[in-house]
């Protein structure tokens, strides 16, 4: 393998994650990561070498995952009925019910506000480098973030103690 | 007490400021318990998060991710396309190639020469014959021109060859392979010694080729011409002087009032 390919390659760990955060299903987070590698692939002519490989990847990674998303809301969102808690059961593990809570909260979040936060929590994406693979500016990515985390407080609660509401 | 932007605040807990950037923001969170407090929870967030997703990363990918099988699957994708345009290129240079033979008689024979080829399969498997040589006779020859002349969609005349000592046995309706859809008329002719010399006539449009052939077959020779109307490809015995006084007879009977053709040599 040349070294596009080994540079491509050391990313998709890190792809498959992103998308399945997305995503939060195996088999679409992995055909998205397929598509991606696909194309990056055929595409490695049009790609300048000095440029980061990984930005570039998640650049259509995320392009790929919007329009994925825009053919799935024509034919309505499609919710795994194992995915969604059960209201009022306890939990055994207070922080396994907040991990459970934050996973839910974040798939409650507009699709624009996941992918911002996840670049930039999960993967540790520097804010320009996020922005520049959204194609978003700057501020845009900030209010993103912002709003993200706002709504993620007020749905789990505070985490940082998440014994209070499950703890009588 | 430095103002302290909530975008900087969010900066400092994703580990996004330079050195230099986190100790003004350590400093102020020193002071302010409230924005401290904001911070860390943010930082619970994030860890949140990481701990939800990141064992993603560490799974063993699936074969189908695997990048150097999709590169290879890509290669043999881009080698079937090459391989296409190749075919594409192939059969479109061997039509080029055909058409190009067809014109100029390459590996393939002419159409004039075609023709002269079914002139002297059909005079052989017909001057062979006693009883059925002939279709229609030649005693009928006015009912024989017209029935050829429509079948054939021009004005043939029999010719008469007494001169050159040659009765008119008769004449049949052919196909004429090398056209397609062709038609040929073979009209028959019958020495004292019983030597027998056929005509073979097509229509010309679209034959091209030369006017004026000459074909030795070892015992039989083939004199071919055409004119604006027709192709006529004589075979027979005779030597060529004999076969070519009959050509100038038999040319100018059968189409009467077009140009002679042109004899070499």
């Amino acid at each position: 393998m040349d070294q596009f390919l080994d540079q491509v390659e050391a990313c998709v760990p890190a792809l498959r994650r992103y998308a399945r955060a997305l995503t939060r299903n195996v088999d679409l987070a992995d055909d998205l990561v397929q598509d991606c590698l696909e194309r990056a692939i055929s595409r490695r002519g049009l790609f300048r070498p000095s440029g980061p490989v990984r930005a570039w990847l998640f650049t259509i990674l995320v392009n790929l995952y919007r329009n994925s998303r825009r053919s799935t809301h024509r034919r309505g969102e499609h919710v795994d009925i194992a995915l969604v808690p059960e209201v009022g059961t306890p939990a055994p593990q207070p922080g396994h019910v907040a991990l459970a809570e934050l996973a839910r909260a974040i798939e409650t979040l507009p699709g624009e506000q996941r992918e911002a936060l996840l670049l930039v929590t999960l993967e540790g994406v520097h804010y320009q480098e996020a922005a520049d693979i959204l194609k978003i500016p700057m501020g845009t990515l900030m209010s993103r973030l912002g709003r993200a985390r706002a709504t993620l407080r007020t749905l789990t609660g505070t985490p940082a103690e998440p014994h209070l509401r499950t703890v009588k | 007490m430095t103002q302290m932007t909530r975008d900087m605040l969010m900066a400092y807990a994703d580990g996004q400021l330079t050195v230099a950037e986190r100790a003004e923001v350590e400093a102020y969170l020193g002071s302010n318990p409230e924005a401290a407090a904001d911070v860390a929870l943010q930082q619970r967030q994030n860890d949140a998060i990481r701990t939800l997703f990141a064992p993603v990363g560490a799974e063993p990918v699936p074969d189908r991710l695997r990048v150097e099988r999709l590169a290879a699957a890509h290669k043999r994708g881009q080698w079937r396309m090459v391989q296409q345009a190749a075919m594409i290129v192939a059969v479109l240079g061997i039509g080029i190639v055909v058409g190009w033979m067809l014109r100029e008689g390459g590996d393939r024979p002419a159409l004039h020469d075609q023709l002269i080829a079914d002139a002297v399969s059909a005079h052989t498997v017909y001057v062979a014959e006693n009883r059925h040589a002939v279709e229609v006779g030649g005693d009928d020859a006015a009912h024989l021109s017209t029935w050829l002349s429509n079948r054939l969609a021009t004005t043939l005349a029999m010719p008469d060859l007494k001169v050159q000592g040659l009765s008119f046995l008769g004449g049949r309706l052919l196909p004429a392979p090398a056209i397609p859809g062709g038609r040929a008329a073979q009209l028959m002719y019958e020495d004292a010694a019983g030597k027998r010399l056929t005509l073979y006539i097509t229509p010309s449009s679209g034959v091209g080729g030369p006017s004026y052939e000459e074909v030795d077959f070892g015992t039989d020779t083939a004199l071919y011409w055409s004119n604006a109307l027709i192709t006529c490809t004589i075979v027979g015995e005779g030597s060529a002087a004999t076969m070519e006084a009959i050509a100038a007879a038999v040319f100018s009977q059968l189409t009467p009032g077009t140009a002679a053709p042109i004899y070499r040599g």
